[in-house]
């Protein structure tokens, strides 16, 4: 049958399926059914024209090879079409889809800083006890920062090596402490204390003394000091608070332990242990292997404390607490330079605050 | 203070078989925390920490005297042979109370050597030993006894020996080698020539003991705390003897020390007493303080017998009366921090152990208090502002007198705001503002690398004010860099001054603050915090009616003047507009580029109308009309 047609159609006839398969989209096809079944120069409008002057004989032979040509190029091309035009619904699909695994926007996330986080902590943890917020002035006088806690006259953290002084008001400096909220609060409500029932408070804040700055000093830190003046109260109601705070920040199973020490504005003092919250108790690098670490000194009020406050010590009594916001930190996080909390580097912020 | 664990022992049997870990604990539980332990002179030795009211447990005696009243085990004699006193070799003059009584003696030194073993005692504790035995031995004394003595090279005094106040202009050359000038608050031990020591603290240069000396006068004394701590401190001169006498001596041990100081010179180095005797007295016994049963009982939290209380005073030296429901207790001659009932609670407290107190959660007498609404404001600005995606910072509250120059308020003078005593110039000045802080920040931020920084603080600022600096607390924010590019949706800009402007809008400032640009691509503002909106008594707002009727939509693009106030033009087309209907007026787009007219830009306007009706078309293009024509008047015109 071959032999009935022309050299050059059979050949592109051999070449139709390789064409075929070689349109990469409907325009690469539109041109390739064009050579092949278009109505004017493509092979099967020759084969026709071939076909009519064909001898008469061969007429019929001849007709039935170009028709089964055609068709099965036709049908090869409708196939072809039908895919190319399935692949480009797909691609128009997939342009309006996007890859989940894409970053994505992520709205901008600050952060607390840590030392803040911290101290809101606190007072979240004691807030259920009925504890407030009260704050002072940093820039305190001599009164409130010394002789209202006890401290006495000649003692060495009133030195200039120690605290800081304003130049132009020498009666007043920076606080040490964060204690003479404390002398603060307890004269503004020793009028009513009774109507009010004894009063409960936190005081966070910034305070000051005369270290140079190193990995383990900073001239400004942050305390919390906590108060409680009632009827009654012994060592026993400041070890249940603590034990109660420590546990609500540090997990159930923690155990405290007093020790005695001396402030001079409380009798009998304290300074309390811990059970090491990194290493629950089994003794680690923090703890020193010891399994305690020392988290806050404390004490029952000093009756001189009350006294100059204008309150009779012979009918209140009360505890204090007073904690180191940076060393606790510290120790919590393992952070191994004071001046990392001071340097506000983005990267320490939003690893060490982070939001609550 | 170093603790040598078998020079311990020897004061105090029973710690013998202990270990450490357990004797640790032992002195910790009695408040003497022990710092570290290290190995020294083929021994172990101590740091334990002596809180400042306790200069009776700064010797092996004081640490042991704790430990026998703790464990109620006892305390290994003191082997002093008790010296007959006689009529004084020199006249010692006693004029001053500070020091009530001067045991002394003379001796002829011989030939001898401080032994080994106190040479080892010594470097074990870091205190070298001079190999002269009489200062050694007297060293050896105040780490064994707590007791501060000295010995002068007697022939190198010059007539009687004084005990007096210092006169202005005097001097004395301390041992150290260097020249002291006393006032009037200075106790001296004086000889016919002038000061020879400073009475507790140091002796002097002129009378030392050196190898050269064959006699020596021994001083063993009682001085003032408190004198002894204002001389310390007037000299800067921190010294063993200042440490304990400034605490508070033991009265009665000047006789005791001396007369083991004399036993140990006559052992060591064979002297010969020559005279021993005493001025002054020791004087009375301290005064009986009282402690109720109820004081008691409220400070242990549970019911102390107070037998069980006379017996710890009794472990702990004192003397002990029992009287119905309160104890009379004298304290020892070595205790000077017992003055008031509650330090004997403490005593008891301390021996039957901390551990046994209750653990009680104290019953509220009162209502509690709220937070107060500045506290919480702050709280919630923090948080409103992490969420925002800025970083809280802390800061130090002093700045350079420069730093603060550059943005403090004009008016807001430094200098009532100046430390007299600062770290340095650069942490000189209480901060007028919080701005010259968070730029060092924000810039240490991008200079580290940071595409973006957005830092804020939350801190007092300071002003200065006739009493002193007048605090406030202030916000400060700071923003800077690239925001977005950081994902295939959000296109890359640098932050603008506009950005900070959204950011007080967001926090609800009614006016916008100033907003300062302060560098490259950094732009802050800073706010009184009363200027932030209070939170409000009310929990929810009352409410507000809305519409629900359709809202129509319109935009107007305008050409005007790149000088145009946006302000000044949407209140004129506001003006123009009925206000029941108007819901929103905006500028929402700003095009400038050259194919504009000269000095002209295109802003496209906003209009969102809502009524308590379906609005109709006409009305809407009657109210852009007026809009138009109210726009027109600022000189704007329709953007073809």
């Amino acid at each position: 049958m071959d032999q009935l047609l022309p050299a050059e159609i059979v050949e592109a006839g051999g070449a139709f399926q390789g064409a075929l398969a070689a349109c990469a989209d409907l325009d690469a096809l539109l041109r390739l059914k064009g050579a092949y079944v278009g109505r004017d120069g493509s092979h099967a409008s020759r084969l026709m024209e071939r076909l009519k002057a064909a001898p008469k004989e061969q007429k019929r032979d001849l007709g039935a090879a170009i028709n089964a040509l055609k068709q099965q190029w036709e049908e090869g091309l409708k196939v072809r079409q039908a895919e190319l035009e399935a692949a480009k619904k797909s691609l128009h699909a997939q342009a309006s889809q996007w890859d989940p695994t894409l970053p994505p926007p992520v709205p901008a996330h600050g952060a607390l800083h840590p030392l803040n986080r911290l101290m809101d902590r606190l007072v979240d943890v004691f807030r259920p006890l009925g504890f407030h917020v009260e704050e002072g002035p940093e820039a305190e006088t001599e009164a409130h920062n010394f002789d209202g806690l006890n401290i006495p006259e000649d003692h060495p953290a009133k030195a200039s090596s120690d605290t800081f002084y304003f130049a132009a008001h020498p009666e007043l400096l920076l606080r040490t402490h964060t204690s003479p909220v404390q002398v603060r609060t307890l004269l503004r409500v020793a009028p009513t204390l009774a109507e009010r029932g004894g009063i409960r408070f936190l005081a966070p804040g910034r305070v000051y003394r005369k270290d140079e700055i190193d990995p383990t000093h900073s001239p400004m830190f942050h305390q919390v000091e906590g108060m409680l003046v009632g009827h009654n109260i012994g060592m026993q109601h400041l070890k249940g608070t603590l034990e109660y705070a420590l546990r609500a920040l540090f997990g159930p199973h923690t155990e405290i332990r007093l020790r005695p020490s001396y402030f001079p504005f409380v009798e009998p003092g304290c300074e309390v242990d811990v059970s090491c919250p990194l290493c629950g108790a089994k003794g680690c690098r923090v703890c020193k292997g010891s399994g305690w670490v020392e988290i806050l000194g404390a004490g029952l009020i000093h009756p001189n404390v009350l006294s100059y406050a204008g309150i009779d010590p012979t009918e209140w009594s009360g505890w204090a607490f007073g904690m180191g916001v940076e060393r606790m930190s510290m120790m919590l996080s393992q952070t191994p330079d004071l001046r990392l909390f001071f340097e506000n580097d983005q990267r320490f912020l939003s690893a060490m605050g982070g939001l609550d | 203070m170093w603790i040598e664990r078998k020079v311990l022992a020897q004061e105090i049997p029973a710690v013998a078989g202990m270990d450490t870990r357990q004797l640790c604990e032992l002195l910790a539980s009695l408040g003497f925390p022990v710092d570290g332990v290290v190995q020294r002179e083929g021994t172990e030795v101590l740091d334990v920490d002596i809180t400042a009211n306790r200069g009776d447990v700064m010797s092996h005696r004081g640490a042991a005297r704790e430990i026998s009243a703790k464990l109620g085990q006892p305390l290994a004699p003191i082997p002093a042979a008790g010296q007959p006193e006689g009529p004084p070799v020199v006249p010692v003059r006693l004029e001053s109370p500070a020091c009530p009584v001067y045991s002394t003696a003379v001796l002829e030194l011989g030939r001898g050597e401080t032994p080994q073993g106190i040479q080892a005692f010594l470097s074990a504790l870091e205190a070298s030993a001079k190999k002269l035995p009489a200062v050694d031995a007297s060293n050896e004394l105040l780490h064994r006894y707590g007791h501060p003595t000295h010995a002068f090279d007697a022939d190198r005094i010059k007539g009687a020996v004084t005990v007096r106040w210092a006169e202005a202009g005097e001097s004395v050359v301390t041992l150290d080698g260097v020249a002291r000038s006393l006032t009037a608050q200075d106790l001296v031990i004086a000889d016919e020539s002038g000061p020879i020591a400073l009475a507790g603290v140091m002796g002097g240069d002129s009378t030392k003991v050196t190898e050269a000396t064959t006699r020596v006068l021994l001083e063993s004394a009682y001085f003032d705390a408190k004198t002894v701590r204002a001389m310390a401190r007037r000299h800067s001169l921190h010294t063993d003897a200042s440490h304990r006498f400034g605490r508070g001596a033991d009265r009665a041990m000047p006789r005791v020390a001396r007369d083991l100081l004399v036993d140990r010179l006559q052992t060591w180095c064979g002297a010969k007493l020559v005279g021993a005797w005493t001025a002054g007295s020791e004087g009375l016994a301290s005064p009986a303080v009282v402690l109720e049963e109820r004081l008691m009982n409220r400070v242990a939290g549970e019911p102390v017998p107070l037998a069980e209380a006379a017996e710890a005073f009794q472990r702990l030296g004192c003397a002990v009366e029992a009287a119905g429901d309160h104890l009379k207790v004298v304290p020892p001659s070595w205790r000077h921090d017992l003055s008031i009932a509650e330090d004997l609670a403490e005593e008891v407290l301390r021996l039957r152990g901390y551990e046994r107190i209750p653990s009680v959660l104290p019953p509220l007498e009162g209502p509690p208090e709220p937070l107060s609404p500045l506290y919480l404001q702050r709280q919630r600005v923090s948080r409103r502002l992490a969420h925002l995606g800025f970083h809280q910072t802390v800061t130090y509250g002093f700045i350079s007198p420069e730093a603060d120059a550059a943005f403090s308020a004009p008016g807001n003078e430094p200098g009532g705001r100046t430390l007299a005593n600062p770290l340095g110039q650069e942490y000189s000045v209480m901060r007028g503002s919080l701005l010259p802080s968070l730029r060092a920040a924000a810039e240490q931020n991008l200079r580290q690398g940071a595409r973006e920084v957005r830092l804020f603080e939350l801190a007092p600022t300071y002003a200065s004010g006739p009493k002193g600096p007048v605090e406030q607390y202030a916000l400060g924010v700071v923003w800077g860099g690239i925001r977005g590019g950081e994902d295939y949706l959000s296109p890359a800009r640098a932050v603008v001054e506009a950005d900070l402007g959204g950011v007080a809008q967001a926090l609800g400032l009614e006016s916008l603050p100033q907003v300062r640009p302060l560098g490259e691509g950094l732009f802050a503002f800073e706010v009184p915090v009363t200027a932030l909106p209070q939170p409000t008594t009310r929990i929810i707002p009352a409410f507000r009616p809305f519409s629900r009727f359709p809202v129509v939509e319109r935009d107007l693009s305008l050409l005007v003047d790149l000088g145009q106030s946006h302000a000044v033009l949407a209140q004129a087309m506001k003006a123009a507009l009925p206000a029941d209907a108007l819901q929103d007026l905006r500028c929402v787009d700003v095009f400038r580029h050259k194919s504009l007219p000269e000095g002209r830009q295109a802003w496209l306007m906003r209009l969102r109308f809502q009524a308590e009706r379906t609005l109709v078309g006409e009305e809407v293009d009657g109210w852009m009309a007026s809009a138009l024509a109210a726009a027109e008047s600022l000189g704007a015109r329709l953007r073809a």
